[in-house]
């Protein structure tokens, strides 16, 4: 047999190179999941996609892109419930909405497997938090499991489908952003068959989760706990390694058992005791009694505020272990754990010198950052974001060139238009979880009357969990500039569909979009409008007047994301090669008539836009990159003194024909 | 058991993940190969900072695979710990610098990308001489091109200038991967041809 999509076709015997994400989805596929669902978060995203852009090639497994974690949990649950393996995943963040189902599934337990894919980000390169979502265990009583590598994140997943049912807990797998994220080669096992026949017995005893019955499940579950405390002291997901010799041990999981493993090896240590953790919620006393036999200290290793460190403690007290026990004395709590941090950390704890090579780098590294300019991240080339920030900056009066306070508040959220917190642009006060913006905007709205406020928001974030914030603003007669940016997909995390979401990117058009503005209307919004954010004056004149009114108010900035209305019209060019012979048209700028006032370079700041020398290099100009732009015709816009020009030339006659100025001139001399 | 590590680096849009990507699909040969190394992604917005790595690890003998102490890899390089450096924006180069050493070979992309705070005048943006002097200082094996225009100049596009680093990169190192796994990996077309135009270099 032919297999071209190892993903779907492989079996025992088979290797391939996968992503973790990849790999934790086989290892679910091999376990015979049936449900799949999440709501979109990176580092997790590719673990639902996977699954997601192959279904139709697997046989019975359901996916979804759940519009939130609390319902994507509450469906894992009714899955199991109904006998269907069932793999939620999410990211760190998303284990806080879906923590209410998450504090339930030790009360009732589970039928079919559970298990709850959880992406965390140490260093928070795309959350805006970088919490530990082991600790949540301390109460749910979730098991944890963590995978090291590839391989593991398959098999691990897999056999924790067959460890929910045996003990009746979800399963949280936790992958650090550095396994999602990681490649390596990895080995098939036997797909079991799928089972997507549901059929829910009822179990009131365990189902019906009150009153004194809640008491009683509380009691069942701690005694499910120590079950499985049992099983760990002996299983195959903890290994001790040099069980002999040593004075010293070392105890670590998931990644950073990878990096401490390594470490070594560039230190040139290889005999010391090493207790590797799977499982490391709960963590067995009996394990560790054997570990700390004959060591007089212990060395854990670990990200962030120590969750092992705490437990390990504990037991050691429980044991009356003497020896001393290091974690957090070495490794920092805040940040990334690099491979660096513990090559450092164990080498300068053993007093082994640092590799020379290493030394002279890291010290190489500090002079350099400190003369290196930042850099931050931006939209992409013709995004409309970056329109609507430019709008709203206009309206407010504020502008980065004179770096003035601005007397309106304005709230962030969850998504690409994130990023308008950052320069040029820094337009956004505040911007903590999914739908703070408006939540706490309405307040301030309420205790500060001299500020006006405008809450943003997109319209995946918006639909995951901004209605009821919205009609609470509404019912509670909050004075807010609501601007949803509506670009119809969840575009950061690598384009889920949203309920706006009219046509997919091969054009097939989905049946049944949702009416935003009509949703809206219902909630008792009488202040709302539609319009298009690439029309930068005519939006930013709308703030402006949606300011001056009283109550909520409702902007929708529609726009489809740029990406995929180019994605799309490819695919559609491919189709109908007919298409390519229109009118096709380029933006450029004119370098006698620009004045470098930075309204394109720098307010705007479109990255199609850069600085260019010229052929004897003495004279900087600014320069539409052809090759770049997109044409959105954006900086046509806002250019105050006409120096952009749009330049139009039909294909078919192919003769180009060149706008005049004073066309260019009417159309673009109006001022905000 | 031996390792051979290659950083990539550069911005958002540039194409640095599939490059890694490549990369590691080469690393299926032979049985006493294995690959590992991570994406940081998070920057991956147009023009944040991306970097990926690539390791390739060569068992020397049966036991290694079965070896607790051999068999586990961090998806890191560690500070010095690079063979290659590939960087496709030049004062990220230097942002990367961190993964050299005096042997290392870096080869990298002399087009700059004026980031924002350059834009708002609030920092310059250094010299190519400057970060050559400066990439000297660690290592003499350094090749710049730029990238940018041998892309437009050959495909009309920028799509292909990862591909056209992918190829320089097997020209100028030695990267224990044949070609020609990577060829067979791009298939043919423009991707295929890129490769060459590197590989010619
Ligand atoms: S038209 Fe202007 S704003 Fe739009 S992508 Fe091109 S250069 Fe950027
Ligand atoms: S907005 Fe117009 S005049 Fe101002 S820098 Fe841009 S092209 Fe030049």
């Amino acid at each position: 047999m032919n297999k071209s999509n190892l993903f779907i076709d492989g079996t025992a015997g088979d290797k391939g190179i996968m992503l973790g994400n990849e790999a934790i989805a086989r290892g679910a596929l091999e376990a015979g999941v049936g449900y799949a669902s999440m709501y979109p978060g990176t580092p997790a995203s590719e673990i639902i996609a996977a699954l997601d852009k192959n279904k139709g090639n697997i046989k019975d497994l359901y996916t979804e892109f759940s519009l939130n974690e609390h319902v994507s949990l509450h469906g894992a649950v009714g899955a199991s419930w109904s006998g269907v393996r069932a793999l939620c995943a999410m990211k760190n963040v998303g284990l806080n909405v879906a923590s209410e189902p998450a504090q339930f599934l030790s009360y009732t337990g589970v039928k079919a497997g559970l298990v709850i894919a959880v992406g965390s980000d140490p260093g928070a390169t795309s959350s805006s938090n970088e919490q530990d979502d082991r600790w949540y265990s301390m109460h749910t009583y979730m098991p944890i499991i963590e995978p090291s590598n590839i391989q593991e994140a398959k098999d691990y997943t897999r056999d924790a489908f067959d460890i929910s049912e045996e003990f009746s807990f979800g399963i949280v797998l936790i992958a650090s952003s550095r396994l999602c994220h990681n490649a390596g080669v990895l080995y098939f096992g036997d797909l079991r068959d799928r089972n997507i026949n549901g059929d829910f017995k009822k179990d009131p005893e365990n189902y019906l989760n009150l009153f004194n019955m809640a008491v009683k499940n509380h009691a069942k579950y701690l005694k499910q706990n120590e079950l499985l405390k049992n099983y760990l002291a002996e299983s195959r997901f903890n290994k001790i390694i040099n069980e002999n010799s040593s004075k010293v041990g070392f105890i670590s999981s998931g990644v950073i058992y990878a990096h401490l493993m390594e470490a070594m090896d560039v230190l040139n240590i290889y005999d010391h005791r090493i207790l590797k953790l799977g499982f490391t919620f709960p963590i067995s006393n009996e394990l560790l009694n054997k570990f700390f036999d004959g060591l007089d200290e212990v060395v854990i290793v670990e990200e962030a505020e120590g969750f092992l460190e705490f437990q390990i403690k504990k037991i050691a007290y429980e044991l009356g272990f003497r020896g001393v026990i290091h974690g957090k004395d070495i490794f920092k709590q805040t940040g990334e754990l690099t491979l660096d941090d513990v090559i450092s950390g164990v080498g300068k704890f053993l007093e082994k010198p640092l590799p020379v090579f290493f030394d002279f780098a890291v010290k190489r590294d500090k002079e350099l950052q400190g003369i290196l300019p930042s850099r931050s991240g931006t939209f992409c080339i013709g995004c409309s974001h970056r329109a609507t920030f430019y709008s709203i900056l206009k309206a407010v009066g504020f502008s980065n060139t004179e770096a003035k306070e601005r007397d309106v508040v304005i709230a962030g959220d969850i998504g690409c238009y994130t990023l308008g917190l950052l320069p040029p642009y820094n337009a956004m006060d505040f911007l903590t979880c999914m739908n703070a913006g408006l939540g706490i905007g309405q307040a301030i709205s309420i205790f500060d009357k001299k500020k006006k406020v405008i809450a943003l928001v997109g319209d995946s974030t918006f639909y995951h969990s901004g209605i009821p914030v919205l009609l609470n603003a509404v019912q509670n007669g909050a004075n807010v500039l609501y601007i949803i940016l509506d670009n119809s997909w969840t575009a950061m995390t690598g384009h889920q569909k949203t309920p706006s979401t009219q046509r997919d990117v091969d054009g097939t058009p989905y049946s049944n979009p949702l009416n935003l503005k009509e949703l809206i209307k219902s909630l008792g919004v009488t202040y709302i409008k539609s319009l298009d954010p690439n029309s930068v004056k005519r939006f930013a004149l709308h703030v402006k007047s949606a300011l001056k009114e009283q109550g909520v108010k409702v902007l929708i900035a529609k726009r489809e994301c740029i990406l995929q209305e180019i994605r799309r019209n490819k695919l559609l060019k491919k189709k109908d090669a007919a298409a390519m012979k229109t009118t096709s048209s380029f933006y450029e700028i004119q370098k006698l008539r620009c004045v470098k006032c930075n309204e394109c370079f720098v307010e705007l700041a479109c990255p199609a836009i850069i600085l260019k020398k010229d052929e004897n290099e003495d004279m900087e100009y600014y320069y539409i990159d052809p090759v770049s732009c997109v044409k959105c015709g954006v900086c046509y816009e806002v250019c105050p003194n006409s120096a952009i020009r749009k330049v139009e030339f039909g294909s078919k006659l192919n003769l180009s024909k060149k706008i005049s100025n004073k066309e260019v001139n009417g159309l673009s001399g109006i001022n905000v | 058991m031996k390792r051979f590590n290659i950083a990539i680096i550069g911005l958002g849009g540039q194409g640095i993940i599939t490059m890694g990507t490549v990369l590691k699909n080469a690393a299926l040969n032979s049985d006493s190969q294995e690959v590992s190394g991570s994406e940081r992604r998070g920057g991956a917005q147009r023009e944040g900072y991306v970097e990926t790595f690539v390791k390739y690890i060569f068992y020397e003998n049966e036991s290694e695979p079965n070896d607790s102490r051999r068999n586990m890899h961090s998806p890191m390089i560690e500070a010095g710990g690079a063979n290659v450096l590939i960087s496709l924006e030049p004062i990220e180069t230097l942002r990367g610098a961190r993964y050299l050493n005096e042997n290392s070979i870096v080869i990298f992309n002399e087009r700059p990308y004026i980031p924002i705070s350059v834009r708002m005048g609030q920092a310059s943006y250094p010299d190519i001489s400057f970060i050559v002097s400066e990439l000297r200082k660690i290592t003499k094996n350094i090749f710049f091109y730029d990238l940018d225009k041998i892309s437009t100049d050959n495909f009309n596009s920028l799509t292909q200038r990862n591909i056209i680093a992918l190829g320089i990169l097997f020209a100028k190192t030695s990267i224990p991967i044949s070609p020609k796994t990577i060829e067979n990996i791009l298939l043919e077309g423009k991707s295929a041809e890129a490769f060459n135009l590197g590989l010619n270099f």
